[in-house]
């Protein structure tokens, strides 16, 4: 176990090469680069605070920072869930001819989708800075733990979907659909409110992608800090399924590279 | 004081031939339904069968066997890529494997970036590589072209870069699988006593070759594969002529 992840530290140039460089590749000969991961997101929410607040209502104010934080978090998700799922597939070239722990190609996708998501919450910060600045105070400091919180949730996951999808290619597509789903009953773009009012507490409570999104909107939409709950439900969610990566991973490393 | 070695003891590797056939839920699922009317099922592919050897510090050894006789299945599990069924291997040193050379290269990088990016891959840090690049850049001798792109490289160009980084920098056991043999004849001869000189750093040698005047200049043991069985372990010389036996006068 110790040895395991001594070795993914072992092989930390390479696998922060390989994040970079799909960082680069991303970005590479487009004019606006970098910024495109601000706009991107920010275009969106444009569009869609003001169809939304039309339709349901809604103070386009409030409701525009909760639709950004809605969609940088679950860009960070499904590009670790959909695309995570084929990073071992896609790293055969260097799974084949090199012995490093398998956990590093799916870590690769976690850091350059936490710099993305770092990126893109500039505009959430800014945005939220300007039309509720009365938000602004010392729990705008517990957004900063986010990103290990997510980073420690999605690393399991990828890995895990990595090793199923390795064996049957069927996956990824089938995660496309199981993505839309969870992003359906998740209090993603939808307000909780509305998941609250039509009885469908269990959506919320008992939903850590709720619990993960509070760690980004307490401070900043409410000024509040996130709650004990709020830790607790995603470190507990982030430890369960690191042991069952673990134990999945215990078992079919070593003969992934049979099923490339 | 490190010893440099490698020990098989009753080595077994099967290639799961799950990985061949089930590749898919649905086919998954319709074997589950359907009653298991083919009792002969596809056996795990075996490829190496209790295999035994033991190669200590200075040795040179060559692997001989027609396609498919587990010569690269046995360096693949000397370096750790393979996980055997059943047995003991024990690899103490430093493995360094020239096995597909193009393998692992990001076509829209340029030849300079890729110097970096494969010598990472190798477990190298970025500095030590930096060190390295300008002695790469001139052993490859490409030119302008190793500010370019690798997709915009021949094949020989390709060869030509991945050689110059992978033998320059060494280790305690050199694995090469049939990489003799690259890039056109001016390269040759530099690639020839590269690899030789990189022979004489290393501690132990293993080549899988079809080149027996390579394998008489370069190796002293031989060891002969014969459908993932070892069948001859002794010198070079009389591997080759115990090789010429087992395949028949064809050879």
């Amino acid at each position: 176990m110790f040895s395991y992840f001594s070795r993914v530290w072992a092989a930390r140039y390479f696998w922060v090469h390989l994040a970079l460089a799909d960082l680069r590749s991303r970005w590479r000969r487009s004019f606006f680069g970098v910024t495109w991961s601000i706009i991107q997101p920010l275009g969106l929410t444009c569009l869609l605070a003001l169809v939304f607040s039309r339709i349901l209502h809604t103070d386009i104010v409030t409701y525009a920072p909760y639709i950004l934080s809605g969609i940088i978090v679950w860009e960070y998700i499904s590009a670790n869930t959909i695309g995570g799922s084929l990073s071992f597939v896609q790293a055969d070239a260097y799974i084949k001819q090199c012995n490093h722990p398998l956990a590093i190609y799916t870590l690769r996708n976690i850091l350059s989708s936490s710099i993305v998501l770092m990126l893109a919450s500039l505009s959430l910060y800014g945005w939220v800075a300007i039309v509720l600045p009365e938000n602004f105070g010392w729990s705008w400091l517990a957004t900063l733990t986010i990103y290990p919180v997510l980073a420690a949730i999605a690393w399991p996951v990828s890995t895990l979907l990595a090793y199923v999808s390795t064996r049957f290619r069927d996956v990824p597509h089938a995660l496309g659909l199981v993505m839309q789903s969870l992003w359906f009953i998740s209090p993603v773009y939808f307000e909780e409110k509305m998941f609250r009012s039509g009885g469908l507490h269990a959506l919320v409570d008992y939903n850590p992608i709720y619990h993960i999104l509070q760690l980004l909107r307490a401070p900043l939409l409410h000024g509040e800090w996130p709650t004990l709950e709020n830790y607790l439900f995603s470190l507990g969610t982030a430890l369960v399924l690191s042991l069952v990566a673990i134990l999945v991973g215990y078992k079919s490393e070593r003969k992934v590279i049979f099923y490339l | 004081m490190k010893k440099n070695r490698i020990l098989l003891e009753n080595v077994n590797l099967h290639y799961a031939a799950m990985a061949y056939r089930e590749r898919s839920l649905k086919s998954l699922m319709a074997s589950a339904f359907k009653k298991s009317a083919r009792n002969g099922q596809i056996a795990d592919i075996h490829a190496l069968k209790n295999v035994n050897v033991e190669i200590n510090s200075g040795e040179r050894v060559g692997l001989l066997g027609h396609n498919g006789a587990g010569k690269s299945t046995f360096l693949k599990t000397v370096a750790g890529l393979y996980p055997v069924s059943s047995g003991v291997l024990q690899v103490s040193g430093q493995v360094r494997s020239l096995f597909d050379l193009s393998l692992g290269f990001e076509p829209d990088a340029t030849g300079r970036e890729n110097i970096l990016y494969r010598g990472l891959l190798l477990g190298l840090s970025p500095k030590f590589m930096r060190q390295k690049e300008e002695e790469i850049v001139s052993f490859a001798g490409l030119g302008e072209f190793i500010d370019y792109p690798i997709k915009t490289y021949s094949a020989g160009m390709q060869v030509r870069l991945a050689f110059a980084i992978s033998t320059t920098v060494g280790g305690d056991i050199l694995l090469l699988d049939e990489v003799i043999g690259a890039g056109d004849a001016n390269f040759m001869e530099k690639a020839r006593s590269r690899i030789t000189s990189l022979i004489e750093q290393a501690e132990i040698l293993v080549l899988a070759s079809h080149d027996f005047n390579a394998l008489k200049s370069i190796c002293t043991r031989g060891l002969v594969f014969h459908h993932g069985v070892i069948v001859y372990d002794g010198t070079i010389e009389d591997a080759i002529v115990e090789y010429k036996i087992v395949n028949g006068p064809a050879q």
